[in-house]
């Protein structure tokens, strides 16, 4: 990424006093390094991946030989009713297959481990290399027991994403499953509907490669000695979003539903199905038509507003523009984050004008001149807020004091039955900006009377409309 | 011209070959029409219900499917041919809904009270194609069913008003609806419970005559006041001088929109925003049929451009009348405005309008 490209946006800042000093000049370096990093950390989990097919094999098998089957079993449930015991604080947790998402105690990182996150290039590979062998060998629910980051005690509700390598996974962890976590450790695979479609994918194939053990039947014994290993492997990777937990409910039933009597190819075959057809449904489709419906809000004339960078709102304003529609684009960007640079580029690529604002600077004056605010949610709470990317709040707030019309896309695997009046009781610490002394979050909570509309792929309805799209979602079941 | 292009779409949906020369013949467009012009007091949400019906008895189709697929074409037909498509398009959508409910799922359609339609269908049956026919003639001997179903929805309408309006208060309205129009009259007479008998509302009202629809305003008022009402008009300049002296304010709709928002003639958000800012409650006289999934953001987030703003100097006059300004100008008022929804069902917020509009369509 050269700076000539990360200038291209700002050139259509026409005014140097507002538009903050730094974001031509010194941000594209840190995003150049940032796609560095991430291009380093793939190249580095693919070939971790590599690796480790070969050698952790052997050492896990060690491992486990002194444990038979049923001490292996017992030890398992031995620590998931410590686990338990321990979420019991948070009772709504403790509900359903999120329950193994956020347990504070194992999903703080190791204070190595996030150093390499930090630092670029040369301290994730030092840290792969120190960080590792340092770590004691067991399955990853035991392991980062001891947090060197002490977290305040009313956070510690709050999980992160960490990343754990591939050989102090349980031995049962698919492959591709490996990969997805290391993936959604290093938010590669980032966005709440991305991340989902890559899981489905992944559970596909665990279900593809899975063969029922003699004495046993896939519908009884799939979720909870294949599956929840899965679950729980990337849970602690990174916590699962609210649509992951949507869908992995979803597929439990599935898998509940076969018929006993089926025979396992059959059964296969039916769950590879179900979950082309969910991914053909709640994702490809759902995604084509509320970027259709999100694009028909955009007017001529209008200035469409959006913070940091979403799929589904590049889609929609690339869609809008498709059409002929003459609009222009203000990108208020996430200081943390620079993906709005991202779209940026792709936008004037496709010669949309667009002005671009590396953070919040002269947000309200940025808001006067757009007409309308494009957002992607995460999730949808069923009291209608949006949980988005911190900040999303803040410029929803700005547009709501202003008079400007809010437009929150989202499918509706993205919509929870849970309910957050604020930003704390659901959210994620940033791995990257987490010391003793100050973390930051990832997401915020956006009131529904922030929201003028929300764009599912049921319809457009509003934001608090929300359970009652899920009432329907359940009448469609 | 949209004849021309939709009969290319129609000729190009796979597997209708033989079945589409009644389809193709069938002018759903001249038919709409025509319903509109025979009855005056047909909606327009109605009159698209019955123009489908109408066509559906010139077609042949066989399938479900193919039924589904033909209607939904016609409906686009339809609404490509005239500029505001929103009132027509809640009546297309409801009839497809009503359509997909009662042919897809026959268990299900007796349930979740597809509306209007709905509650007098005729008993479920297992097999879909068999329903299909039950449906299809079903509806086919009862097409005038739609329209008298929705004038009584008028009277329902007035019976549930009628117990919102109080002695001695003034009622504000404006735009020569015909749902407020019997809404009032039927208030000021008495009404026979059957196990009680409502005395006459003895009120006011206070007419805003908009002049873009002073003959409709004008035939309002003189059937008003031959049924003994005093009616004072206004003109609309003088709304918010006027406000002061309302008790209630209560106006028709073209659509109800999926947020619980209205449709209405222009003028209708300028009234509702001063009710608000005089904290007078804002009721809208509305059918069911009228509510639709049409959920605009701001006035200007719609499929058509009104032309109702030209800007223009004598330097450059091209630019003048670019667009012409369409005949019945339309506006959007949300929500936040309305007080509650008098339906034929029931009296109703705009929240639990956005929750039927939900479980009725989406």
């Amino acid at each position: 990424m050269s700076a000539e490209q990360n200038g291209a946006p700002a050139e259509a800042v026409p005014k140097p006093t507002e538009a903050p000093k730094d974001a031509p000049t010194e941000t594209p370096k840190q995003a150049a390094t940032n796609e560095n990093e991430k291009a380093s950390k793939e190249a580095k989990s693919g070939a971790d991946s590599k690796a480790d097919k070969t050698e952790p094999k052997s050492s896990d098998a060690a491992g486990d030989k002194k444990l038979t089957g049923a001490e292996l079993k017992a030890k398992a449930k031995a620590e998931k009713a410590a686990r338990r015991a321990q979420q019991k604080t948070s009772k709504e947790v403790a509900k359903g297959e999120a329950a193994v998402s956020s347990s504070p105690g194992q999903l703080g990182p190791s204070a190595s481990e996030v150093k390499s996150k930090g630092k670029g290039k040369d301290g994730a590979s030092a840290a792969a290399a120190a960080g590792r062998p340092a770590l004691p060998k067991a399955p990853p629910s035991a392991v980062v027991t001891e947090q060197k980051i002490q977290i305040p005690e009313c956070f510690s509700h709050l999980s992160m994403a960490r990343r754990i390598p591939m050989t102090q996974a349980d031995k049962d962890v698919h492959p591709s499953v490996l990969m997805l976590g290391q993936q959604m450790a290093t938010f590669t695979i980032d966005e709440s509907i991305t991340r989902l479609k890559a899981t489905m994918l992944a559970f596909r194939k665990v279900i593809e490669s899975y063969i029922t053990p003699p004495g046993n039947v896939l519908a009884r014994h799939f979720t909870p000695h294949v599956l929840n290993i899965q679950i729980e492997y990337l849970t602690a990777c990174r916590p699962m979003c609210f649509s992951m937990g949507n869908a992995i409910r979803w597929l439990k039933l599935q898998v509940s539903k076969i018929d006993m009597d089926a025979s396992e190819e059959q059964a296969k075959k039916e769950l590879c199905q179900a979950i082309d057809i969910f991914i053909a449904e709640r994702i490809t489709v759902a995604d084509e038509y509320i970027t259709e419906q999100g694009a028909k809000h955009i007017k001529d004339g209008d200035v469409v507003l959006t913070y940091s960078r979403n799929t589904l709102v590049e889609k929609a304003i690339l869609y809008a523009h498709s059409t002929g529609t003459k609009f222009s684009v203000l990108i208020v960007d996430d200081p943390y984050e620079q993906f709005g640079q991202q779209l940026a580029k792709t936008l004037t690529d496709e010669g949309i004008k667009v002005t671009y604002s590396g953070d919040f600077g002269g947000l309200r004056n940025h808001m006067r001149r757009a007409t309308k605010v494009f957002f992607a949610a995460e999730a949808m709470f069923s009291n209608g807020a949006m949980y988005a990317r911190a900040g999303t709040c803040d410029v929803a707030m700005t547009a709501h004091e202003l008079g400007k019309k809010v437009i929150a896309l989202c499918e509706t695997i993205n919509i929870t039955e849970r309910v957050a009046t604020d930003s704390l009781t659901y959210n994620e610490i940033d791995p990257e900006r987490s010391s003793a002394a100050a973390f930051r979050l990832m997401f915020d909570a956006t009131s529904d009377k922030y929201i003028s509309l929300l764009v599912t792929e049921l319809g457009s309805v509003q934001a608090r409309s929300a359970p009652d799209l899920l009432r329907k979602l359940e009448e469609f079941n | 011209m949209a004849n021309v292009q939709d009969g290319a779409v129609t000729r190009d949906l796979p597997l209708r070959g033989s079945n589409n020369v009644d389809a193709e013949s069938f002018d759903i467009v001249a038919t709409y029409h025509r319903l509109l012009k025979e009855d005056p007091d047909l909606t327009m949400p109605m009159a698209a219900i019955e123009a489908l019906i109408e066509f559906l008895g010139h077609s042949q189709v066989k399938t479900v499917y193919e039924t589904i697929d033909l209607v939904k074409t016609q409906s686009e037909k339809l609404q490509a041919a005239v500029r505001n498509p929103i009132a027509l398009s809640h009546g297309t959508d409801l009839f497809s809904q009503y359509l997909i409910m009662s042919l897809k799922q026959p268990a299900a359609s007796s349930g979740s009270g597809t509306g209007a339609a709905s509650s007098k269908h005729a008993p479920p049956l297992d097999n879909p194609h068999e329903s299909f026919e039950v449906v299809r003639q079903h509806l086919l001997r009862n097409s005038r069913l739609f329209a008298t179903r929705a004038k009584n929805a008028r009277e329902r309408i007035a019976v549930h008003g009628r117990k919102h309006l109080h002695d001695n208060t003034t009622i504000l309205t404006m735009g020569g609806s015909r749902v407020v129009g019997n809404l009032l009259g039927r208030a000021a007479a008495k009404h026979d419970y059957g196990w009680y008998t409502d005395p006459p509302r003895r009120f006011r009202v206070l007419y805003a005559v908009d002049p873009a629809l002073e003959a409709e305003s004008n035939s309002v008022v003189e059937s008003l006041r031959a049924q003994g009402i005093q009616v004072a008009t206004i003109p609309f300049t003088a709304l918010a001088y006027a406000m002061a002296k309302v008790d209630k304010v209560i106006v028709g709709a073209e659509a109800v929109t999926a947020n619980g928002g209205i449709i209405s003639s222009m003028g209708t958000y300028s009234l509702a925003v001063l009710a608000k800012a005089s904290r007078k409650p804002l009721y809208v006289a509305a059918e069911q049929h009228k509510f639709g999934k049409t959920f605009p953001v701001d006035e200007f987030d719609f499929s058509f451009d009104q032309g109702v703003i030209n800007f223009y100097s004598n330097n450059n006059k091209d630019t003048k009348g670019k667009e012409e300004s369409m005949p019945d100008p339309i506006d959007f008022t949300p929500p936040e405005l309305i007080e509650a929804f008098f339906a034929d069902h029931k009296v109703l917020t705009p929240d639990e309008v956005a929750k039927e509009v939900i479980d009725m369509l989406m």
